[in-house]
């Protein structure tokens, strides 16, 4: 038996081991993908109100598996649960604190009334611990949008207060030139975790103190740094107060840096996968709710721009990489075109890691479900002689310290079932 | 030729290291000047005594234990015997949620109480279970020994601890074996919960038993020198801008009985004694930061074996003023009465005026997960 039969030989008994069909392209995965991915949120109709209920409370979520962080959540999940409604529906939000900080909902992208935008002390008082808020509108425009806490943005943001709105044109012009069936929203986002955690300890201890004061009637202007005007403020420094930002208050180097990057509030390995068919179109909505910029890059494929916004295009070009800033959303289509299993990533690849080490972050694959299992066979399609004897290098020499009898246990050995996709953590 | 190879592998391993532990570091600044009144010490232009640094590194380990070393120094006084530079925490203590394990030298549980006095050791001879190894020449060796301690923890506030010590021996001052063993259980509120309880933040008791060579005892534990220490910390306005507490404790040395006279410290250390020292303290915060505080208490220590009545009085009165972030001024007066041998043994009575600056500061760098007594932890799932 020579080097090619032995391979060969090796690759079929090591197929007759797999649970064949692949992982990827079973049952289990597709229900499995399902917590990938964001959730509706159930409403109710109340006259011709479609209502719907957000809560926030203190959650541990876990990125990816091994690593948990405490955070924000809406309805114990991030990214908060999807609202999806038709463009012109009357939309009515109850949300309820039930953590002991302080919140708003900013809707963004969408034409509330100003008194619904959820900007403290801008458009409403802040919702304070364990109260509630109730939010009107009616849902205009159409396309893809997102809600988040307005309060501490900068840390209730990346500590998971966001999710999506999706306004549905029933007519949408998008649907009629890219006709399609399936569709994935992906909302981003990055996370400094330690700042998260410091922050969010440091919130909870002075709110403590705020609310008792609070109760006891004692609570003033310069404690909750809440001025009526500037020039109370003004009056207030000559008084002695000393604004926060002020270097004998605050030193420079506290401002956060993302460690964690997440879609749909996972990382790799757990981000979700998108499922399409060949021949098939599906639209993907990509929303930013974090503070980084995301060059996402799809391998293999064009997609079409076709929102911008939630603003359709009127006429779509076509991009591999698109630059998702902070607050941006696009809606792409991905045509069905090349069978196969494609990553789909940031660009950037710092934001592909986890905690610093590559691969990580927003790292997801585009999945073929028609793709034929037997493609999935490493030994079968490798360009690698040494595992495929049908590999274009015919002429390649068995190295002299791989003995045949030994190959196999050690592929076995060193890459596991003789399949892809495999996990990687460490490249 | 092997001391060189160790070396190469601990810089390999450094080399190698794939963490970069959470570095904190803690310093604390005490310059004060000194008028002694009626002293046998002299006044001082600049007191820097009770100077420290702390420096700690830790990380998480594979088990979800988290591990730390700790290397700290303190510049002693300067008739101390000591040196220039006294290091007073050299130790590694490894825990996880529920267990503590500490190895090395730091303050020893001789003390459950953290008095707000300008120095540490202001009012030793009131607030310390005293080394009976010790000749007395510096605080040092009563507050610091090497030890080996391990600690439960239940409910988040209840801390049983057994713990073994090697305290400095001024007579055989090269034999660091076990001299001391102990057991504490506190109840104590975690740090971010202090300023509203209702009454008790703190409640402490600790039994050490000094292994001492008693004259004509055999047995180890007739032999030894034994102390009870209690201690509380009270609540009397529960306020974070108007906060008032009250902090005590008792010590009880049961003393050997044929110590009647003060011919030195290990006398003093060895007779029984009975010490109680309370304080009261206000602290007045702003913008959520501490804005001044003024406290007053004092202690009693009797010492009712001796021969002729000896007995102990202090008084200390004492303010800061917050000047900016971490810098307080301050100013302390502290008056001590010694009667009888203590009065030999210490001097006679004096009063002290100090007027200080005090720089205090403690911050970890890279941090990378969360503390025990976070509030996070405590209140919404501990993340091990």
């Amino acid at each position: 038996m020579d080097r090619r039969d032995f391979l060969g030989t090796g690759a079929a008994s090591t197929a007759g081991m797999l649970f064949f069909p692949g992982n990827l392209l079973s049952k289990d995965a597709k229900d499995e993908n399902i917590d990938r991915l964001v959730k509706p949120l159930p409403y109710k109709m109340d006259g011709e109100w479609k209502e719907f209920e957000l809560y926030i409370d203190i959650h541990t979520h876990e990125p990816a598996p091994g690593f948990k962080y405490h955070t924000l959540a809406f309805n114990n999940m991030v990214p908060g649960p999807e609202i999806r409604v038709d463009a012109g529906d009357k939309v009515r939000v109850k949300f309820t604190n039930r953590t002991d900080l302080n919140h708003t909902i900013h809707w963004h992208g969408l034409y509330v009334p100003w008194r619904m935008d959820g900007v403290p002390f801008v458009t409403q008082l802040p919702v304070m611990p364990k109260n509630e808020f109730i939010y009107e509108f009616v849902a205009e425009p159409e396309g893809t949008h997102f809600y988040h806490c307005h309060w501490g943005t900068l840390m209730h943001m990346q500590a998971g207060m966001f999710g999506s709105v999706i306004v549905v044109n029933p007519d949408d012009p998008i649907k009629r030139k890219f006709p399609y069936e399936r569709e994935y929203t992906l909302v981003y986002s990055a996370h400094d975790t330690n700042y998260i955690r410091e922050e969010m300890n440091g919130m909870l201890e002075r709110m403590k103190q705020r609310s008792f004061l609070m109760k006891e009637g004692r609570f003033t202007s310069d404690q909750w740094a809440v001025f009526d005007s500037k020039e109370e403020l003004l009056d207030s420094m000559e008084n002695g107060y000393q604004p926060p930002y002020l270097n004998n208050r605050r030193s420079i180097s506290e401002l956060p840096q993302a460690q964690w990057f997440t879609v749909n509030g996972k990382s790799y390995p757990s981000t979700p996968y998108l499922f399409i068919k060949s021949g098939e179109n599906i639209r993907i909505r990509l929303i930013n709710a974090g503070a980084e910029t995301h060059h996402l890059h799809l391998h293999g494929h064009d997609f079409w721009m076709v929102a911008d916004d939630g603003v359709p295009i009127a006429n779509p070009w076509k991009r591999n990489t698109v630059p998702l800033t902070p607050g941006k959303t696009f809606d792409i289509i991905v045509e069905g075109k090349n069978r196969g299993i494609w990553t789909f990533h940031d660009h950037d690849t710092r934001k592909v890691t986890n905690n610093g080490l590559y691969p990580g972050g927003n790292l997801l694959a585009l999945v073929y479900e028609d793709l034929p299992e037997d493609e999935l066979i490493i030994s079968k399609y490798s360009g690698n002689p040494m595992y495929n004897p049908n590999a274009g290098r015919t002429d390649m020499k068995e190295m002299p310290d791989m003995k045949k009898e030994n190959m196999n246990g050690m592929n076995k050995m060193m890459f596991g079932q003789d399949k892809l996709p495999k996990i990687a953590l460490d490249e | 030729m092997n001391k060189l190879i160790l070396i190469a592998l601990f810089f390999t391993g450094l080399a190698c290291a794939q963490i970069t532990p959470e570095f904190e570091i803690g310093a604390k600044g005490v310059f004060s000047g000194n008028l002694n009144l009626n002293s046998d010490e002299s006044s001082a232009v600049s007191d820097f005594s009770d100077t420290q640094l702390l420096m700690g590194l830790r990380q998480k380990l594979y088990n979800d234990w988290r591990a730390q070393f700790v290397l700290g120094l303190q510049f002693p006084d300067a008739n101390s015997n000591l040196g220039e530079v006294f290091y007073n925490n050299i130790f590694i203590q490894l825990e996880d949620r529920t267990n503590i394990v500490k190895v090395g030298r730091t303050l020893a549980q001789t003390n459950l109480n953290e008095f707000p006095t300008l120095r540490d050791d202001d009012a030793q001879r009131f607030t310390y279970a005293l080394n009976p190894f010790s000749d007395g020449v510096n605080t040092e060796r009563d507050q610091y020994a090497n030890v080996l301690e391990y600690t439960r923890i239940f409910k988040q506030r209840f801390f049983v601890s057994v713990h073994g010590e090697n305290f400095y021996d001024s007579i055989e001052p090269d034999d660091f074996r076990l001299n001391s063993m102990g057991l504490t259980l506190m109840y104590r509120v975690p740090e971010s919960q202090q300023w509203n309880r209702n009454v008790v933040q703190e409640v402490g008791l600790s039994y050490n038993n000094y292994f001492t060579d008693r004259p004509g005892y055999t047995d180890d534990f007739d032999a030894s020198v034994k102390n009870l220490l209690f201690s509380t910390t009270i609540n009397l306005k529960p306020d974070p801008i108007n906060f008032i507490d009250f902090r005590f404790q008792a010590i009880q040395n049961f003393g050997w009985d044929e110590v009647s006279v003060l011919n030195d410290y290990f006398d003093y250390t060895r007779t029984e004694s009975t010490a109680l020292f309370g304080t009261f303290r206000y602290l007045r915060q702003k913008l959520e930061r501490p804005h001044f505080q003024l406290a007053f208490g004092g202690g009693y220590k009797a010492l009712p074996n001796l021969a002729i009545d000896s007995d102990q009085l202090l008084f200390i009165a004492n303010g800061f003023y917050r000047l900016g972030e971490n810098f307080d001024v301050g100013l302390q007066y502290r008056y001590a009465d010694n009667k009888g041998f203590t009065e030999d043994l210490f001097g006679k009575s004096e009063h002290r005026v100090q007027l200080a600056i005090v720089y205090s500061f403690s911050r970890i760098f890279n941090k990378q997960f969360g503390d025990r007594e976070d509030l996070l932890n405590l209140e919404h799932n501990y993340i091990r």
